[in-house]
């Protein structure tokens, strides 16, 4: 006996074809997620859009509450236990702050007297007591019950202010989350009108060749000659301080590269046997430019999309570092990184934090950007 | 060839005349005079202010006088600080930031180029992950958080180099890795993809049966061509490290023209920004022209139409 037995099988399910036919997002998709870095940085931009859109729901503070008693506090303090067994913090300004154990703020103690001979501070604690700092030696320390110099601390996680306070007392975590989607916001849209320019500009000059082609291609090659820098910065100071003028000054000059892939696009397009065809049935310029040639150009179109979003997140941070971005109290990562530059030295945290969620949005546009090209043409993978 | 060297002339002229209308009618624009502050000016001095720096005339006139005055080398006064022209503030500032800015370029060309070899020669292997890597975190990360960063960890914590100012040339470091990191990591990117096209090609097979030593092969035959794109992006690169400077000249506070540009624009002096944008775009036009014309030199492929 044979334990081999012939499977009954019909003409029909010889031909069919077993495996699920891939739609043209699902083929992109596939190619797209199977690139490591591409998948990371298609996570890390859902990450970022629910840290900055839902983010804000779940935090205590707004952006622009401020409690000057409680600026600078970082995220990670160094404190000593004092009788009533809370903790002190001691600031680089010589305040004291209470925490209890747990790490919650109290806030700031009330100085009653200042030796300045004895070089000793006194604060209450309570009604009853008092605690004193001796400043004679750096770095200021409490003195203990015996009045010697108490050095014994430990370092205790931020609970009140988890990335620390600014130096207007501003929770940073907070200010965070609002500056990652006003960046991420000036973005898109900055993104989406350049898109929409650039397509309207290269598709017609594109598909009108000739002598309006040549025109309209010498144009954009002296709008690329110009430092777009300048010119979004010369924009930015016309208009005034607020989040639209950013968009506008950004969407005005960065819409040559779209321009240039979408006329390159167009160029060869129309010379296919489809647009002909399209065109032998009459379709007029309108159908064929918008049903025909702009969705098969997609491709491209939306890696230069995505390439754009980084570099417009790039140019506002700029902007906004060199002091000419949004207003006060709003906040985007670049003017957060700007109002911490002053203080780098005694409080890094306040720059470093905003700079790294700059990266971290760059990584991750950068990323899905150079995997989107992949997926969306293989041949151009090098 | 003198065709093509006339017609790019040409082309310049209407190129920065187009600038210097746009960065005219941009700053004219503005809403209020360049007079109008918190506190009123007497109509009186108002006046006597227009007269002087020329605000009453027609604006054709007034554009006209001032593109008689760039004719001259002649960028006009800056409204903020009396008795001080914008020509003062760019003889002030240029030799800061050239320095500056060609010892950035040079930087980027020792680094970028030898990068991109090693890692082409090494493709795939530890040495160009590793590149390749520093050279994604260098087109990533912004210039501003570079020189943050280098000032903490080399200025503040090591003490290693100067926090401020230029006086030595070990103040130049900082700004100059700063500055350079973005160029650098693209140039050798690209750098390293054309080296990897052009040692497939058939050329370099008939180098290396000739029996020339692979050093040769790679010095004589294959650089040559593969420089070719990084030379092609040196006018964006210079276009980069201008613009880039801004925010390095105002974090090291170099006294550039950078940092006379910035503060020109959070002051709102708009003669200066008029002058500075005028000087910033009629430099990189030169300089772009002249990299295509060497372009164009070492490359006989390249037909000038």
């Amino acid at each position: 006996m044979s334990e081999w037995v012939r499977v009954q099988t019909t003409v029909d399910d010889r031909e069919k074809i077993w495996t699920k036919p891939r739609s043209f997002a699902g083929d992109v998709w596939f190619r797209f997620r199977r690139k490591p870095t591409a998948l990371a940085g298609f996570i890390l931009v859902v990450v970022l859009l629910a840290f900055a859109l839902l983010g804000p729901l779940f935090s205590p503070y707004s952006y622009s509450d401020q409690s000057l008693a409680l600026a600078n506090i970082p995220p990670v303090l160094w404190v000593s236990e004092v009788p009533n067994g809370n903790y002190i913090y001691i600031t680089p300004s010589m305040k004291l702050i209470q925490l209890d154990r747990d790490g919650h703020l109290l806030g700031q103690l009330r100085k009653v007297h200042d030796d300045a001979k004895a070089r000793q501070t006194t604060f209450t604690l309570d009604e009853q007591t008092t605690v004193v700092l001796d400043y004679n030696e750096k770095p200021a320390v409490l003195l203990g019950v015996d009045g010697q110099r108490n050095t014994q601390g430990k370092s205790i996680w931020n609970a009140s202010y988890l990335l620390g306070t600014d130096q207007l007392g501003r929770d940073i975590l907070t200010r965070l989350m609002y500056g990652t989607r006003i960046s991420l916001l000036v973005a898109f849209v900055a993104a989406t009108i350049n898109m929409l320019i650039g397509i309207l500009y290269g598709g017609i000059s594109g598909f009108a060749g000739g002598r309006t082609d040549a025109i309209m291609m010498r144009i954009v090659d002296i709008i690329s000659t110009i430092p777009l820098t300048l010119y979004v910065i010369l924009i930015k100071v016309t208009l005034d301080n607020g989040l639209f003028s950013i968009i506008l000054a950004l969407s005005s000059v960065y819409w040559v590269d779209m321009a240039r892939v979408v006329r390159g696009q167009v160029l060869s397009l129309k010379q296919q046997e489809f647009v002909l065809a399209s065109k032998s049935i009459g379709s007029g310029s309108r159908t064929i430019m918008l049903k025909h040639l702009i969705p098969n150009a997609m491709g491209p179109i939306l890696v230069t999309v995505t390439m754009l979003i980084p570099s417009a997140i790039f140019v506002e941070a700029f902007m906004s570092f060199i002091g000419i971005g949004i207003a006060p109290p709003m906040a985007s990562l670049g003017t957060m990184c700007n109002d911490a530059m002053e203080a780098l030295r005694s409080n890094p945290y306040q720059l470093f934090l905003p700079a790294l969620a700059i990266c971290l949005i760059m990584f991750a546009f950068n990323f899905v950007g150079d995997g989107l090209r992949d997926a969306l043409d293989p041949k151009l993978k090098k | 060839m003198t065709k093509y060297v006339l017609k790019r002339l040409g082309m310049m002229m209407i190129t920065l005349f187009m600038i210097v209308l746009l960065t005219f009618i941009l700053m004219h624009s503005v809403p209020g005079g360049p007079f109008t502050r918190d506190k009123q000016v007497a109509p009186a001095v108002l006046r006597a202010l227009e007269q002087k720096y020329n605000l009453n005339a027609p604006l054709p006139q007034q554009f006209f006088d001032y593109l008689s005055g760039l004719l001259r080398f002649d960028l006009g006064p800056s409204f903020k600080y009396t008795g001080k022209t914008v020509n003062d503030f760019i003889t002030n500032g240029f030799p800061f930031s050239g320095r500056l800015g060609l010892i950035t370029l040079v930087f980027v060309l020792l680094t970028s180029i030898p990068m991109g070899v090693v890692a082409s020669l090494k493709n795939g292997r530890w040495q160009d992950m590793l590149l390749m890597a520093l050279a994604t975190l260098g087109v990533t990360i912004p210039s501003f958080v570079i020189a943050a960063g280098l000032m903490y960890v080399f200025a503040f914590q090591l003490k290693w180099l100067p926090v401020f100012g230029v006086d030595d040339w070990r103040g130049y470091i900082l700004p100059m890795i700063a500055l350079g990191g973005y160029s650098v990591s693209f140039l050798a990117r690209l750098m390293r993809s054309s080296l990897l096209e052009v040692m497939g090609q058939d050329y370099i097979r008939t180098a290396r049966a000739k029996g020339i030593s692979e050093l040769r092969v790679i010095t004589h035959h294959a650089l040559r061509n593969a420089i070719i794109p990084v030379i092609t992006v040196l006018g964006p690169t210079v276009a980069n490290l201008l613009t880039g400077s801004f925010v390095i000249e105002k974090i090291f506070a170099i006294p550039g023209m950078g940092s006379y540009f910035v503060n020109s624009v959070t002051q709102r002096d708009y003669t200066t920004i008029m002058g500075m944008t005028v000087f910033y775009a009629a430099f990189l036009i030169t300089m772009v022209f002249i990299v295509d014309l060497f372009y164009v030199m070492i490359d006989p492929r390249i037909k000038y139409e």
